[in-house]
């Protein structure tokens, strides 16, 4: 238990560091939310839920709306005091269906709620976990060891190796290509929307990897949040291995509620419709175009598939790629339906293959981006087996690995005084 | 028990592998950008100099020590580094003064119209980029031995989006030049190589001086405080060692130098143990002649220009600071 005070003394002391006004937001969401899940048992829980519902998606609806309608101070006034607020939000949300649902009972101790809400390594950026697994985690004992600790960090550098490493390059591409849309022919932005599909995957997929080793610190266990995204055979199934817990969100709480696949194909068309729909949403304003195409894509299913799988797998990293435009250019989304499509009617590729050390990357750099891209493929596509085998390894063995990624980190990361291409980009939805 | 050696002795290897690429990666500043080896220098003369100069460019293009000894016996040494920052001076001050006494210590005053960021006093919007201005840090403190000063020092200079950290292990803000290493970089490894005659660096180019701009009005014509709280902190420095604290301004055509900052320097000057000398005001006296004394267009000055100003200034330190 001391333990567990000192995890949630240490949670709400960096997010108190982040900003004391953060605290405002994400009091009301764990206030409104916990006592209204005491009140179920009364009469009137039918509109207790109802309210508490419309009020948690609304501030989260609100501030994802504000900065497209207001500029200057009502936005920088939505980022401060938000700080998290699209994670925490799902999760409350989720507590508050579950109970209501009668699927477990309401948390009688707010100690376990607040910890589960504001526990700070999934708190910005997921997974986005549900009450009754992580209480499970909590109460779970849990005594630090030497297997803990090696998973954890093991599990960090790689995720910072991700990160700065790969991530990193692949933003410095991306930031060129996409200051001067116009200069790029269509050559150019298929290469962006590839090098995005790198950078979005090695960003995010590294900073979970940074959360779920920080949790195994602690030795809790979050969800997965990645299953190889890139060898889905087709949108369907990207969807249940890219960022899992949003997509298990989404169908728990919006697309199986609203219908599923169980009451005629228009019925589920909607309810897909409707579950990317938010998903645009709760990424922004300018996502939901993109969130509109993935629910189109989601309900052709396996439609497109052809016998063979590689090829399966390629037309689906194509289609993912595609859709990345939307977050290239979020900022205007004709921008980036026209750039996509300069793809099919202005492709010059001797002219990106001339131009191809121009774009912010040495000969060096697109090597260490290649080698190290595909050394994430690989041991990410079998990770449950390479994460069995360092368990099985000798603690020297085990250490030696640890140095080594920590070392190629610190040689090849790029990081420090002067790096602006990108800060981590998840971190914004 | 044996595992842990086994741990431990892996550990020590990726240590060791550390510091190695630590001392692989870092600029050795042995044939480009040799201005950063400077600072080193004097940690290998004998530390026991007569006279201490202190400050920028203005400082190691002007004086040479060698001349000066041949000339009038005494012996020095320049401290000084490019753009070196006036808190820069003082914290490299206190670490030779905690090493040596001379008798003298000479600081350019020039420097005192730049600010933090090295942007001209007059003039705001001209500040050097970010990134220069810790190139500059670099060259400077790179190269410093560990002790309290070097991490004053850091703190004091250190930009925005810099850590300690990378001061404490370079590898943090060199390791891109792993695409880049040279035979330099090998060869430097464990050595270093000198440039500077007892922190003299000379050129012996010539840019001949070219019409110079304008002089405008400004609305004002203080120093920065924090320079002048610097300044101060030296001269009380050598002012508690019985040191005789002399400031100039150098033979520097370019920035305009201001009657309103002259008349801040001499009332600095007022003060007990410290003195001061405007080379602008001797020109003739010296012998200057910008059109082949100096490399760079009346900036500083080349070695026939600082032939003639060591001679003028040696005889004056030796009349006036070191007869006795």
């Amino acid at each position: 238990m001391l333990k567990n005070i000192l995890i949630l003394a240490i949670s709400l002391l960096v997010y108190a560091v982040l900003g004391i006004q953060n605290f405002l937001l994400i009091s009301i969401s764990i206030g409104t939310t916990f006592i209204a899940a005491r009140c179920f048992g009364s009469k009137y829980r039918r509109i207790i839920f109802i309210v508490v519902i419309a009020l948690n998606a609304g501030i989260l609806t609100g501030l994802r709306f504000l900065p497209f309608f207001a500029d200057g101070f009502s936005s920088r006034v939505a980022f401060w005091v938000s700080l998290g607020i699209s994670y925490y939000t799902l999760q409350v949300l989720s507590y508050l269906i579950d109970v209501y649902k009668g699927k477990y009972p309401a948390e009688r101790n707010p100690f376990y709620y607040i910890f589960y809400v504001i526990f700070i390594p999934h708190l910005f950026m997921g997974p986005i976990s549900k009450f009754d697994e992580f209480k499970a985690e909590i109460d779970a004992k849990r005594p630090l060891s030497w297997n803990n600790f090696y998973a954890g960090a093991l599990r960090i550098s790689w995720g910072l190796l991700k990160m700065f490493v790969v991530a990193r390059r692949a933003s410095i591409i991306i930031a060129t290509l996409s200051e001067k849309p116009d200069v790029y022919t269509g050559g150019y932005a298929l290469l962006a929307m590839f090098m995005y599909s790198v950078l979005l995957y090695a960003d995010f997929s590294g900073g979970i990897d940074v959360v779920l080793g920080i949790s195994n610190f602690f030795g809790i266990n979050l969800i997965e949040n990645f299953d190889a995204p890139y060898l889905s055979q087709n949108i369907k199934e990207f969807w249940r291995r890219w960022h899992i817990s949003l997509g298990r969100w989404l169908k728990d709480y919006i697309y199986i509620p609203l219908g599923g696949s169980k009451h005629g194909k228009i019925r589920q068309f909607i309810s897909l419709t409707v579950a990317f729909f938010v998903s645009g949403i709760w990424h922004g304003v300018s996502y939901i175009v993109w969130g509109f195409f993935h629910g189109a894509f989601v309900f052709l299913g396996d439609k497109y598939n052809t016998r063979f799988k590689w090829l399966n797998r390629l037309i689906t990293f194509v289609i993912v790629s595609f859709l990345w435009s939307f977050f290239i250019w979020q900022d205007n989304t004709m921008l980036a339906i026209r750039m996509t499509s300069t793809v099919f009617t202005n492709f010059n590729f001797v002219d990106v293959g001339q131009n191809i050390l121009n774009l912010g990357l040495t000969l060096t750099d697109w090597i260490v981006l290649g080698i190290f891209a595909g050394w994430v493929f690989v041991f990410d596509s079998r990770k449950t087996i390479f994460i069995n085998k360092i368990k099985s390894m000798k603690a020297e063995t085990k250490t030696a690995l640890l140095c080594a990624v920590i070392l190629l980190n610190i040689v090849f990361g790029i990081y420090g005084f002067g790096f602006d291409a990108s800060d981590f980009i998840y971190g914004d939805f | 028990m044996k595992k842990v050696i086994s741990v431990l002795s892996v550990i020590l290897v990726f240590v060791l592998l550390f510091a190695f690429l630590n001392l692989l990666l870092s600029p050795k500043y042995a044939v480009e950008f040799i201005e950063g080896s400077m600072i080193a220098e004097w940690y290998f003369s004998s530390r026991d100099h007569d006279v201490i100069f202190i400050g920028d460019c203005d400082v190691y293009s002007s004086f040479i020590p060698s001349l000066m000894y041949e000339q009038e016996g005494f012996t020095s040494f320049i401290r000084g580094t490019p753009h070196q920052f006036v808190w820069q001076s003082y914290y490299i001050l206190r670490e030779t003064l905690r090493h040596e006494t001379p008798s003298v210590v000479v600081f350019s005053v020039h420097a005192l119209r730049y600010d933090r960021r090295h942007g001209d006093v007059r003039d705001m919007h001209s500040r050097t980029p970010m990134r220069n201005v810790e190139a500059y840090n670099r060259l400077t403190i790179d190269n410093m031995r560990w002790s309290r000063d070097r991490i004053d020092i850091i703190r004091a200079s250190m930009t925005e989006g810099e850590s300690f950290l990378s001061y404490v292990f370079p590898i943090l803000r060199y390791n891109s030049r792993f695409d880049s290493l040279t035979r330099e970089d090998f060869r430097y490894l464990f050595s270093r190589r000198s440039h500077t005659d007892n922190g003299f660096l000379p050129n012996e180019n010539i840019q001949p001086l070219g019409a110079l701009p304008a002089r405008r009005i400004h609305a004002n014509y203080d120093f920065y405080a924090e320079n002048m709280y610097y300044l101060q902190r030296m001269a009380d420095l050598c002012y508690e060692r019985g040191i005789d604290f002399v400031l100039i301004m150098p033979p520097r055509m370019f920035p305009h130098w201001y009657d309103e900052f002259e008349a801040q320097i001499r009332e600095f000057a007022a003060q007990p143990g410290v003195s001061y000398y405007n080379f602008l005001d001797s020109l003739d006296t010296i012998g200057l002649d910008f059109s082949v004394d100096t490399h760079n267009g009346g900036l500083n000055l080349n070695v026939t220009g600082a032939e003639k100003l060591s001679r003028y200034f040696a005889s004056i330190l030796m009349e006036n600071y070191l007869s006795n």
